[in-house]
């Protein structure tokens, strides 16, 4: 069996697996559908590469590349997209949670006021 | 909101100002703080920046109105928390104070007059303009003077001291504060300090004593001039991280819904 048929399964098995993970954490509740969805997506994908391995071949020998360096540059890239849109979330989160923690430390006090104000 | 029952009191040489002591886990040092400033005729909010000990409740007891956020934001959330009370309540001063003590309350006289005097939109209470002795770090020094020349870069402030916790502010910046003001480090001192001075407000600095704070450790220092000179710099490359109405327009308008 040749090298690129071999990165081809491993590929091909390495997408089934994060497919099922994603499948199993999205009903244990544990992701929300919107990412769930994402990384099925990137499981797909993975998938995807498999069945183009002969094309990546092709890609890395017009870049000067080996099929092996051509897919750690795409994951590569891939997870720094990933990353970025993480943060990107996280920041807007941190934001939104300050907003409200402030809204709801100044509603607890008037209510404090008005219940004081009704006694 | 209308102003209600907690408005300003009238009578007093303190009408219009709210003290803001924002305060983190200060058991020991905050009753002593509200005590000053209400003794003083001011009225006092103490702003509980999600302590872990008795710190609202001892500052209720004393008489300041409390504001208890439920997690830790950092003094800029507790500012804003404190900023956005005020315009709730019908002040047109705030005057911002630490709650470990290190502020000499008998300045806020100072502070207040200087505002007045002077027309200033803020006005900063500064610790290197000759008024008692404040000792800083060598190295702490150098990070405050790095913040200081990017503040006079814009030609339109000069500020000693621009990491002054200690500082009256009134409207229309208060307004525009209470809609957006940064919560990261140096971001509640040294950036709204830059945004104020490039939107068109008028700064003035106070020279005030500040009693120093109980043994500075040397890593702290250094981690504040790296800081300082991180965020001079990536305001710099990036912006700053808020902004805020200019001057002329701000005076009649609605403050901005922030979120």
């Amino acid at each position: 069996m040749s090298t690129t048929a071999k990165q081809a399964l491993v590929l091909l098995a390495g997408g089934i697996v994060i497919a099922a993970f994603i499948l199993r954490l999205a009903r244990r509740r544990l992701l929300s559908t919107r990412y769930a969805i994402g990384w099925l997506v990137i499981g797909g994908l993975v998938a995807l590469a498999a069945a183009l391995m002969p094309f990546v071949g092709r890609l890395g020998r017009l870049a000067n590349m080996t099929p092996t360096a051509v897919l750690l540059t795409m994951s590569s890239v891939l997870l720094l997209a990933i990353s970025v849109q993480l943060s990107i979330s996280v920041s807007q989160l941190q934001e939104r949670l300050r907003t409200t923690a402030e809204a709801h430390a100044l509603l607890a006090r008037r209510l404090d006021e008005l219940e004081q104000r009704g006694a | 909101m209308a102003p209600d029952a907690e408005s300003p009191t009238s009578s007093t040489a303190g009408a219009g100002v709210l003290v803001v002591v924002p305060a983190y886990n200060e058991r020991d040092c905050i009753a002593a703080v509200v005590d000053d400033v209400r003794g003083a005729g001011y009225d006092c909010l103490v702003v509980d920046d999600g302590s872990r000990d008795e710190t609202a409740e001892i500052a209720a007891a004393h008489g300041a109105a409390v504001v208890r956020l439920p997690i830790n934001l950092g003094v800029g959330g507790a500012l804003r928390t404190g900023f956005r009370y005020a315009t709730d309540h019908g002040y047109h001063t705030v005057v911002q104070v630490d709650a470990d003590g290190q502020h000499v309350t008998d300045h806020i006289r100072h502070l207040l007059e200087a505002v007045d005097t002077a027309d200033l939109d803020m006005a900063v209470g500064s610790r290197f303009l000759g008024h008692g002795d404040y000792r800083m770090p060598f190295v702490r020094r150098w990070a405050v003077r790095v913040l200081a020349a990017v503040i006079r870069s814009t030609g339109k402030a000069h500020i000693t001291d621009p990491t002054s916790g200690f500082r009256a502010i009134r409207r229309p910046l208060l307004d525009a504060f209470a809609a957006d003001f940064p919560a990261h480090y140096l971001g509640d001192t040294f950036e709204a300090l830059l945004v104020s001075a490039r939107r068109g407000y008028r700064l003035g600095e106070v020279p005030v004593a500040m009693r120093e704070r109980q043994g500075g450790r040397p890593s702290a220092d250094l981690s504040a001039l790296v800081q300082s000179v991180l965020r001079a710099f990536t305001i710099l490359l990036t912006g700053t991280t808020f902004d805020l109405p200019p001057r002329s327009g701000a005076n009649h308008r609605a403050p901005r819904n922030a979120g």
